[in-house]
């Protein structure tokens, strides 16, 4: 492999082609995490409220979306929502939105991809949450503020903030999940490498040089290498801050969080 | 109707056996290549040679970043198209055992710094040799230590090995043949809800097993 198997990178507008295919996996990531983040603090809440039904209820619900494939829950999606919440999709979709987004497929994507984040992002929250020495409870309870008082200006502003290095660890993961919608036919950054690598070189669409799979894939990867290295080391970079800040323990210990694969 | 839902497990039973056989199969492969190579990769992170360090750090920086389903374009239909005949199987439990082995690496590696210097010290001068001292004082806390998180993995590795069936691998794996039966019995919901719960008896029963290697060797420090 030289830099010749590259050359299709110059060919016509390919490279521009994949990096804006890119930009919308990109999109799709902050889309999912932002949503994720609001059902997985509801989630939380619940699981954490005193409520016994509730709180089993969203135990039960975050540990078996947790553990099941992502792509599962998507390709389930995919076939199960109806043809008429998917044309409500592409109604309510403003004309400016890129292609992808105004597609009904990307509500099976998107959904599939909170439905397992949230779950995720839940379990982080309600870690980061616990974590917090019980004497802050106990010490705005004794000022006399109510449960919600007391969740809303004393437990979440100090939970949520330890939680803050574990989540874009989740982002880094996310991102690459991202991907996996190109499987339910929606064109982001692998649809498109693909068509690439179809069209480029081919006499019958316009010539050129030929793109290989192979090159066309590394690049790809690349460009997920350079996005997600730069995150975990901002990851790494707030995960010290905030020892710093907080002085003690602020080690956010969900099960085997910095490891988690998905 | 309710008895639909059961139907549809009875009716295709086989089938769904053998999917959840062939889910079982990758991820044990792909478990052994990525402890072996993990571990491999871990050892070079550690190494007293800045060179392999490098290469170590590089070989986590690269493998943990990139989708799992890049990996997969890269090593089937990449490497078939540059010459190289390789089966789909192969191809899909390289791309997740190399994919997990970077995590496994790091893993082992903080498993490894986690055991303190001074009982390496307090060791070597007790008399013992360095692969003594490995052995029997490094490496049995180390392993303490790393049971919760590559626990974690192999999980994420069960959900993880749904992608080798889902994309243009077509591996028949448990998610795959939820697939075919649902678009050929158009039972979605039951077919995809067994499919689901052949996940959840995996994740569930590797949950159970973790929970009780980390009790029976509990860290008592």
């Amino acid at each position: 492999m030289t830099f010749a198997a590259f050359e299709w990178l110059w060919e016509g507008n390919n490279l521009r082609f994949i990096l804006e295919g890119f930009l919308i996996n990109l999109q799709i990531a902050v889309v999912a995490i932002v949503i994720s983040l609001i059902v997985g603090l509801g989630l939380a809440l619940a699981r954490l409220s005193a409520n016994r039904i509730a709180s089993v209820a969203a135990g039960v619900w975050v540990d078996v979306f947790r553990n099941l494939p992502l792509l599962l829950l998507i390709l389930f999606l995919f076939l199960w929502i109806p043809q008429s919440a998917r044309n409500t999709w592409e109604e309510l979709m403003p004309g400016w939105m890129p292609e992808a987004w105004q597609s009904g497929l990307m509500l099976a994507g998107l959904s599939g991809l909170v439905l397992y984040n949230s779950a995720v992002l839940a379990e982080i929250m309600r870690a980061g949450i616990l974590s917090l020495p019980r004497g802050q409870r106990e010490a705005a309870q004794a000022l006399g503020l109510t449960y919600r008082q007391a969740m809303r200006h004393v437990i979440l502003p100090q939970g949520l903030r330890r939680m803050v290095p574990a989540t874009v660890s989740q982002l880094i993961t996310l991102t690459k999940d991202t991907t996996l919608v190109s499987i339910i036919a929606i064109v982001e950054v692998m649809r498109r490498a693909r068509t690439v690598t179809a069209t480029s070189g081919n006499p019958f669409t316009g010539g050129g040089v030929e793109a290989p799979i192979l090159e066309v894939f590394l690049f790809v990867g690349l460009l997920f290498i350079i996005v997600n290295y730069s995150l975990s080391r901002l990851s790494r970079r707030l995960e010290i801050r905030e020892k710093k800040r907080s002085g003690s323990k602020p080690d956010v210990k969900v099960r085997g969080l910095e490891e988690q694969v998905a | 109707m309710p008895f639909a839902f059961v139907d549809t497990l009875t009716e295709n039973f086989d089938e769904f056996l053998r999917g959840f056989g062939t889910t079982v199969e990758l991820v044990v492969v792909s478990f052994v290549i990525a402890m072996s190579v993990g571990t491999l990769i871990a050892a070079f992170r550690v190494a007293p040679s800045p060179w392999l360090q490098r290469i170590g750090g590089l070989y986590v920086e690269a493998f943990r970043n990139v989708p799992l389903l890049v990996l997969i374009f890269i090593a089937y239909p990449g490497l078939r198209r540059a010459g190289v005949e390789i089966s789909a199987f192969v191809a899909g439990v390289l791309s997740l055992g190399l994919y997990t082995a970077a995590y496994v690496a790091e893993a082992i590696r903080s498993g490894v710094f986690s055991v303190s210097k001074g009982q390496i010290e307090a060791s070597l001068s007790l008399g013992f040799t360095y692969p003594q001292t490995m052995r029997r004082i490094i490496l049995p806390q180390a392993f303490r230590t790393v049971i919760s998180p590559l626990g974690s993995l192999i999980i994420a590795m069960i959900k993880n090995s749904a992608i080798l069936g889902g994309s243009i691998l077509a591996l028949n794996d448990l998610l795959k043949t939820g697939r075919v039966i649902a678009s050929r019995t158009f039972e979605v919901i039951p077919a995809f809800l067994w499919a689901a719960a052949g996940y959840l008896i995996l994740t569930g029963l590797a949950t159970l097993a973790i929970r009780r290697l980390e009790t029976r060797y509990a860290v008592k420090r």
